[in-house]
């Protein structure tokens, strides 16, 4: 566990960096994950993928499947791997805010 | 033989040396392919002076290094308590017999030292041999808990005092043993020191509340919240399944309804939740398979009768004892004939050789692995195979529990035999029981604190690639497309990080990997794609 300062306010991270409370998220931690996660720009696409993330947790409690991710907004794995280098999991969840994905995964 | 390097005197195990034994890269052993030393990421000074790195400079347990003598004291007395648990029967309802008799009996003839995949790859360092750590236990029990050790000290063979460090260092030494047992196989007296690894993690986790985050916090605890370790919860298993029944459309041209919560079925299946996150086509390849040989069979979206593995099994008898009862009552919820294993090592042997030990009486449902069912399906010839259609070399892994541990050999060989065109199969060196872990075994290939990922892709997993370089040496060319089956979600995790993404393996050789059930629906002669795509397809 770590706490970061992000304009000015303290946020917690588990060890992977992840957020630990939810309600943490906003624009100023996407912008920040950003530049943990070599993503240099912020483009429409990386939005499209991290809302998609963040409206199928509020829906079921859960991140998706990463083909369903592929398949919902229309970008190959090769396309998620370039807009989030360190995957859709290590990278895309952790923008969205996200818990961090675990298990045999 | 080649000796063993880098020794440690035990009675040197806890001095306050920085790092006991650092591993070497350039003791290690470098694969075909592989032109330089393998790298172990660099730790930042503040990570260093923060967490317990003094074992051999890699960190599995973020353990944070004590501050106060109170602290340390601490840690010595917890450990001492749970030792004194570990061998009382109140205390130890699992594994005392198995544990009393390895603990007594080893006369550390390191039989079992060449075995050992770990000891071997890392250029034979002393700490890693299987019987260092259980001979480490045997001076601390030798020294505190017998009359002439407390008395005599070292002319009775107890030269260990203990500390904070040797604590934290064996805690650290016991997730050096992926538990694969290969040392118990080949031991002449039958000693288990796999077992003394694994009984030490419950020590240090039951007693000391010390286990890998990703196995405990992240893992049965959130199993037990959320009813499977990845966090997928009930609504987004169905959502899930809906999403495998688009996917089987698409790849077979026939929409099939997966059968979900169907009361009194002859079979609950259960895979292990990571199949429907990262592999969906292995549930899908079961659900198409199932549906073909007619076989009366159910999935269950009940909160626990979604997830068929248990951590517990690798590190914690209480945790273990929660979820396989919170598992079967799903089962029996259902009313099902018996539960069904999916291609999961660890859930098999949890579920099916350890739960007997807690599921008696009206808990005890009969519960099976998945390979036999398979090989039934085969033999019985409801469905038509095309051996041509799966005209490509193949290798097999054998998961240790089911392997090893459990003695399913043939059926897998069996029904590789009617699928496949001849010659193209071809085992592994050490095939079957002799057969080497894929270095992610118990709880390896999803740890990732700190810089154990590089110790398990570069001395855990390296046999294993060694392995099938030696398996696909004359089709390496990578204009030949390759397929590593491995029927175990664990070890397609080490393989897709270790010798897809490390080792490079898809890229340079176009190997790449997967469960059995998938080559069997790529051999069915009434589906007119092929199942198996050598293209990244999404």
């Amino acid at each position: 566990m770590s706490v970061v300062q992000v304009k000015g306010k303290d946020v917690e991270l588990d060890e992977d960096g992840f957020l630990v409370n939810p309600e943490d998220w906003n624009d100023d931690m996407v912008a920040y994950f950003a530049s943990q996660e070599d993503v240099t720009e912020l483009t429409e696409n990386h939005w499209k993928v991290i809302n998609y993330l963040r409206d199928y947790f509020k829906k079921f409690g859960a991140a998706p499947m990463v083909r369903k991710v592929c398949k919902d907004t229309g970008f190959s794995m090769q396309e998620i791997y370039e807009l989030f280098p360190s995957g859709p999991a290590k990278g895309a969840c952790k923008l969205a805010g996200l818990p961090k994905p675990t298990g045999c995964v | 033989m080649k000796k063993t390097t880098r020794r440690v005197p035990i009675k040197d195990f806890g001095s306050a040396t920085d790092v006991l034994s650092p591993l070497e890269p350039g003791d290690i052993e470098l694969i075909h392919g592989e032109d330089k030393p393998p790298k172990f990421r660099e730790m930042k000074p503040e990570t260093k002076e923060k967490y317990d790195f003094s074992l051999d400079g890699i960190s599995a347990l973020n353990l944070p290094i004590p501050k106060t003598k109170e602290e340390e004291e601490a840690i010595v007395n917890g450990f001492l308590r749970g030792i004194e648990k570990l061998f009382q029967k109140e205390n130890n309802w699992t594994f005392l017999m198995p544990t009393t008799l390895s603990n007594e009996y080893c006369m550390q003839c390191n039989t079992c030292n060449e075995a050992c995949p770990i000891y071997t790859e890392s250029g034979r360092m002393d700490i890693y041999k299987p019987n260092y750590r259980p001979e480490v236990l045997r001076r601390i029990i030798k020294r505190y808990f017998s009359k002439s050790g407390k008395l005599l000290r070292k002319w009775a063979g107890a030269d260990l005092d203990l500390n904070w460090r040797v604590v934290y260092r064996l805690a650290e030494l016991v997730y050096r043993c992926s538990l694969c047992r290969r040392c118990a196989s080949v031991c002449p007296i039958g000693v288990d020191n796999a077992l003394i690894s694994r009984e030490l993690r419950k020590v240090f986790s039951q007693e000391m509340g010390i286990a890998p985050e990703n196995v405990h916090k992240s893992g049965t605890v959130q199993h037990m919240k959320t009813g499977s370790t990845t966090g997928m919860t009930s609504a987004s298993f169905k959502d899930n399944i809906e999403f495998i029944e688009d996917m089987i459309e698409e790849k077979i041209g026939r929409r099939i309804t997966i059968p979900v919560d169907k009361k009194d079925a002859d079979i609950l299946l259960l895979h292990n939740a990571g199949e429907y996150m990262a592999w969906p086509e292995n549930p899908a390849a079961f659900a198409i398979l199932f549906e073909a040989a007619g076989l009366s069979w159910t999935l269950s979206s009940e909160q626990m009768g979604y997830e068929g593995v248990n951590y517990g099994v690798w590190y914690d008898d209480v945790q273990f004892a929660r979820i396989a009862f919170a598992q079967i009552q799903a089962a029996k919820n259902l009313g099902v004939k018996k539960i069904v294993i999916g291609e999961c090592g660890h859930a098999t042997k949890g579920f099916i050789t350890i739960a007997d030990r807690v599921l008696v009486g009206d808990a005890a449902i009969p519960r099976e692995a998945c390979l036999p069912l398979l090989e039934q399906i085969v033999l019985s010839g409801k469905i038509k195979f095309d051996p041509m259609k799966n005209n490509f070399p193949v290798t097999l892994h054998d998961p240790c529990n089911m392997v090893r541990l459990m003695g399913i050999i043939s059926p897998q060989r069996n029904i590789l035999k009617h699928i496949m065109p001849e010659g193209q199969f071809r085992e592994m060196p050490d095939a079957g029981t002799n057969n080497y872990c894929c270095g992610g075994g118990s709880g390896f290939a999803i740890m990732n604190s700190q810089n154990f990922p590089d110790w398990r892709n570069n001395v855990a997993c390296r046999m294993k690639a060694r392995q099938v370089l030696e398996a696909f040496k004359d089709v390496l060319d990578p204009s030949i497309p390759k397929y590593y089956c491995a029927p175990c979600s664990n070890c397609k995790g080490a393989a897709r990080d270790s010798m897809m993404e490390h080792f490079g393996f898809r890229k340079k050789y176009n190997i790449i990997y997967g469960g059995l059930v998938e080559l069997m629906v790529n051999a069915m002669v009434d589906i007119p794609k092929p199942f198996i795509s050598w293209e990244e397809e999404f």
